[in-house]
């Protein structure tokens, strides 16, 4: 007996190579799929006893919605799950400034003999990268919507994340990273340029590359232990990068806690002590803005669970 | 007993609490025994020692801020129902009065839950629950009807009465604070139990006290 899921789509379905490869080697996929707006999924037993499967999908119209990319559901050989040649551009600029921070610290380390300073500045800056992965984090899942001025698409892009958590492990590298590595570009780049200081850049090589790289951090955190590389998963287990534990009680309501996503070190000091929520009411007393995590979890939130025989039998 | 408020030098900067429109609220700084965590769970008990009045300060009404042995000023506040309600009502039995920030955020609703909870042991021990914030009736009537309170919830409107009392904010004034006082039928205040988030150890505090009066 076979638990079946269904979806609602239209049954025109081609596709030539679909193969999933891990995330560390990405290669291009081209699929072209068809859809209908909307989807659920269903889990039922097939009407024959026999063993093959049947599926049988059903083409029940739903009300004519507008849907804008985060709404739908992503399959797993979605375009928007692929990198650009433009990600690919604003990764390689990231990671350009990185080290461009990085060898001025080294260097500037070098001429001043100086070793203890810029490593332990390092050190402070992966320290802090994961605060502040968590306040933003914080920010972006609370406040705001598709709507708000810079941020919206991110927000979208976040809302879509809780609802579909699986997503994050089927985008290809330079589409998870690019719209970081664009922020590090701006913001990194004048400082590599104009300062000198191996301390400040040590500092700052190292914060920005954990803030750039902590979407690849979240990823991992996202993954399964056995098709994770050996190191990331020791990492994890070290504490030097966020969990799989850790984040999956993010994902769970009330969805509040468990925020920072670098290493994820701070997460239980800021949960402990309920920083996040004298933030919130802090910011409600001062502006009357309630966070969404006050609230039951609308809809767009809630993880759409799947099971591993949907995915395959994309 | 020692007497303490809230000491200086032991809390953290950032968590003293403010005393910028309340002047009556002032922290000797006294030793005292360390709490589990910072600013969770301070127990203000205050004996012959009373507040030194601020210079500064030009209303001698809010001077004595309400604390262990002290008798509170009276208040008509409307409840959730509209209807005017005040503290010489509840005279000749032991009154909970709790001060919470505002209906409908997470830890008010814990704490009132809670409140609810072991509403059976308030009134065993023959006690009367009210809580204050500075919300409207409306919101109270709709907070309490969510949540099947069975309590008095009354509307401070422009905390005037918080601010009577002396109830320290947290964080400088950004947030109202969280405090209980327990005031027993002869109408003096036996206990007076801050904690901005850990609402639900007020109960716990209270319940104590009140089995020992």
């Amino acid at each position: 007996m076979y638990s079946l899921t269904q979806h609602k789509y239209t049954p025109i379905f081609h596709y030539q190579v679909c193969k999933i490869r891990p995330l560390l080697h990405p290669s291009r996929v081209y699929c072209s799929i068809t859809t209908t707006t909307t989807t659920t999924t269903i889990i039922s037993k097939p009407r024959t006893n026999d063993k093959s499967l049947v599926i049988e999908p059903r083409l029940i119209p739903e009300p004519l919605t507008v849907v804008t990319t985060g709404n739908h559901r992503p399959m797993i050989n979605d375009q928007s799950l692929q990198s650009t040649w433009s990600h690919r551009a604003w990764v390689a600029a990231g990671c350009t400034t990185l080290l461009i921070s990085l060898g001025e610290s080294i260097k500037g380390a070098m001429d001043l003999n100086i070793w203890i300073e810029p490593i332990l500045a390092s050190w402070v800056g992966y320290i802090l990268a994961d605060l502040g992965s968590g306040v933003y984090h914080w920010a972006i899942d609370n406040y705001g919507d598709d709507s708000t001025p810079i941020v919206g698409a991110q927000i979208e892009a976040f809302q879509g994340h809780h609802k579909w958590p699986w997503t994050i492990t089927r985008r290809q590298f330079a589409n998870n990273l690019h719209a970081l590595a664009r922020a590090v570009t701006f913001t990194v780049l004048p400082i590599a340029l104009v300062c000198h200081d191996p301390i400040v850049q040590g500092f700052v090589g190292v914060f920005s590359g954990c803030i750039m790289f902590s979407q690849q951090f979240h990823a991992w955190a996202h993954g399964t232990k056995s098709r994770l590389p050996p190191l990331v998963v020791a990492l994890q287990e070290a504490g030097m990068l966020v969990s799989r534990l850790q984040h999956a009680a993010h994902h769970r309501p009330p969805y509040n806690n468990n925020y920072c996503i670098v290493s994820g070190v701070w997460n239980e000091f800021l949960d402990k002590h309920k920083v996040f929520e004298a933030m919130e009411m802090v910011l409600y007393f001062k502006t009357g803005v309630r966070p969404r995590s006050w609230s039951e979890p609308a809809s767009e939130w809630i993880e759409e669970i799947e099971t591993p025989s949907q995915i395959q039998a994309q | 007993m020692a007497s303490l408020t809230l000491p200086n030098h032991y809390l953290p900067t950032l968590l003293r609490p403010h005393s910028a429109t309340n002047p009556s609220s002032q922290n000797l700084p006294l030793p005292s025994t360390p709490p589990n965590s910072h600013f969770f769970g301070l127990k203000l008990s205050h004996s012959a020692v009373s507040s030194i009045p601020s210079s500064s300060s030009l209303k001698p009404s809010i001077f004595a801020k309400v604390s262990k042995g002290s008798k509170p000023p009276n208040f008509t506040l409307k409840d959730q129902n509209g209807k005017n309600v005040s503290l010489a009502n509840f005279k000749g039995k032991p009154i909970v009065v709790y001060f919470y920030p505002a209906d409908e955020t997470p830890g008010c609703t814990k704490q009132a839950c809670a409140f609810r909870d072991s509403y059976e042991k308030f009134k065993k021990a023959g006690a009367v629950v009210v809580g204050i914030s500075g919300d409207d009736p409306s919101s109270h009537k709709a907070f309490a009807s969510k949540y099947k309170l069975p309590f008095t919830l009354l509307s401070d409107e422009g905390n005037k009465v918080r601010k009577e009392w002396g109830v320290p904010g947290d964080f400088f004034g950004s947030l109202p604070g969280r405090e209980t006082y327990v005031i027993d039928k002869n109408g003096v205040v036996q206990l007076v139990y801050n904690n901005q988030f850990q609402p639900e150890k007020h109960i716990d505090e209270t319940l104590k006290i009140l089995q020992s009066l």
